[in-house]
C-alpha cells in the first residue's frame, strides 16, 4: 500500500513539467521546423508532379497516341455527326466541332495536368 | 496567425488540437507544443540527457508525433503519447552510439546526489541526479513516461528481470530522498531551467 502511494507520487511529480525559461523560443523552433519541412516537402511533390505529368504525356505522345486521338476523334466526331444530324439536323451546329491535330495538343496537355494532379494527390495523402 | 486564431486554439482541447493537426493545421500543432514543451523536455532531462541533446531530441519527438499524429486517437493523453515518442527516440540514440551498455556497466559507481535543502528535503531532478544512469532511466521510463518494465525491457533491449531490479532500486533510493523530513509532499517545487 505504502509502496503504491509512493509510486502515485512519483508518477504525480513526473507529470509535474519543470519550468524553463526559453519555452517559447522551443515552440517556436519545433514550429519553424514543421513549416520548413512542409515547404521542403511541397516543393518535392510539385516537383515530382511535374515530373510524372512530363513523363506521363511523353509516354502518351511517343506511343502512337496521337494517331490513335486523331482516329478516335474522327471517329467521334463521325458519330457524333450522325448522332446529332438525327436528333438535330443541322449541319453547322457539327462545324464548329474541333477535330486533327489541335485535339491531340489539347488532350495532350489535359494529360499533363491530369497526371500531375494525380501524382501530386498520391503524394500528399502518402 | 490572427488574434482570434490564438484565442480559438488557446482555448481548445488538446484532443480537438490533434484533430486539427491531422487535417494540416501546424498552427494547431504549435499550440500543442507550447503546452506540452516543457514536459517533453523535463522528462529527458530527468532521464539523463543533456540539455541540448534532450532539447534535440524532444524536437524530433514532437516532429514525428506530427508526422504520426493520425495515430492518436485520445484514448490516453496527448502529453503522455508525446513522452513515449520522445523516450523511445532517446533510447535509440543512446543505442545508437552504443551508450546504453556503457551507462549499465557504470551504473554503480554513479552514485552522487545533489545535496538537500535547508529542510533535509529534495526535489524529484536532485533525486534523480543520485541515481545510476540505468536505474534513472529505468524509474523514468516507467513512471515518466507510462512505459511498463516489459515495454521498458523492449526498449533498452535489456532482459525484464533486470529492468525490474534498476526499477526496485532506484525506487528505494528516490524513497529514501524525497522523503520529507516533516511529510509534506513536495510538489510543487521547480527547477531546471
Amino acid at each position: 500500500m505504502v509502496e503504491l502511494e509512493f509510486e502515485r507520487r512519483l508518477e504525480r511529480l513526473f507529470a509535474e513539467p519543470p519550468a524553463f525559461s526559453d519555452e517559447k523560443a522551443f515552440a517556436v523552433s519545433v514550429e519553424r521546423k514543421l513549416n520548413r519541412g512542409w515547404n521542403i516537402r511541397r516543393w518535392i511533390i510539385g516537383a515530382a508532379g511535374l515530373a510524372g505529368g512530363v513523363i506521363g504525356a511523353s509516354q502518351l505522345i511517343m506511343s502512337n497516341f496521337v494517331h490513335q486521338v486523331e482516329n478516335a476523334s474522327e471517329g467521334s466526331t463521325r458519330l457524333l455527326q450522325a448522332g446529332v444530324q438525327q436528333l438535330a439536323p443541322r449541319s453547322d451546329l457539327l462545324a464548329a466541332l474541333p477535330a486533327g491535330s489541335s485535339v491531340v495538343w489539347i488532350a495532350s496537355g489535359m494529360a499533363v495536368l491530369a497526371i500531375g494532379f494525380v501524382v501530386t494527390r498520391v503524394f500528399e495523402e502518402f | 496567425m490572427s488574434g482570434s486564431q490564438n484565442n480559438r486554439l488557446a482555448s481548445a482541447h488538446d484532443v480537438e488540437l490533434a484533430a486539427l493537426a491531422a487535417a494540416g493545421d501546424r498552427s494547431a500543432f504549435g499550440e500543442l507544443v507550447r503546452r506540452h514543451g516543457s514536459a517533453v523536455r523535463g522528462l529527458l532531462r530527468r532521464m539523463g540527457a543533456p540539455p541540448a541533446e534532450a532539447d534535440d531530441v524532444a524536437q524530433d519527438a514532437f516532429l514525428t508525433a506530427f508526422e504520426r499524429i493520425g495515430e492518436f486517437r485520445g484514448q490516453g493523453t496527448f502529453v503522455a503519447w508525446v513522452r513515449k515518442i520522445a523516450a523511445r527516440a532517446y533510447l535509440r540514440r543512446l543505442q545508437r552510439e552504443r551508450k546504453i551498455a556503457a551507462l549499465t556497466a557504470a551504473d554503480e559507481a554513479e552514485d552522487v546526489a545533489a545535496p538537500p535543502d535547508a529542510a533535509g528535503r529534495m526535489d524529484l531532478d536532485d533525486a534523480l541526479r543520485g541515481l545510476g544512469a540505468a536505474e534513472r532511466i529505468c524509474v523514468s521510463m516507467c513512471y515518466g513516461a507510462g512505459l511498463s518494465h516489459a515495454e521498458a525491457a523492449d526498449a533498452l533491449n535489456l532482459p525484464l528481470g533486470t529492468v525490474k531490479s534498476h526499477v526496485k532500486r532506484g525506487l528505494e533510493k528516490l524513497r529514501a530522498r524525497l522523503a520529507p523530513a516533516d511529510g509534506a509532499p513536495l510538489e510543487g517545487r521547480r527547477g531546471n531551467g
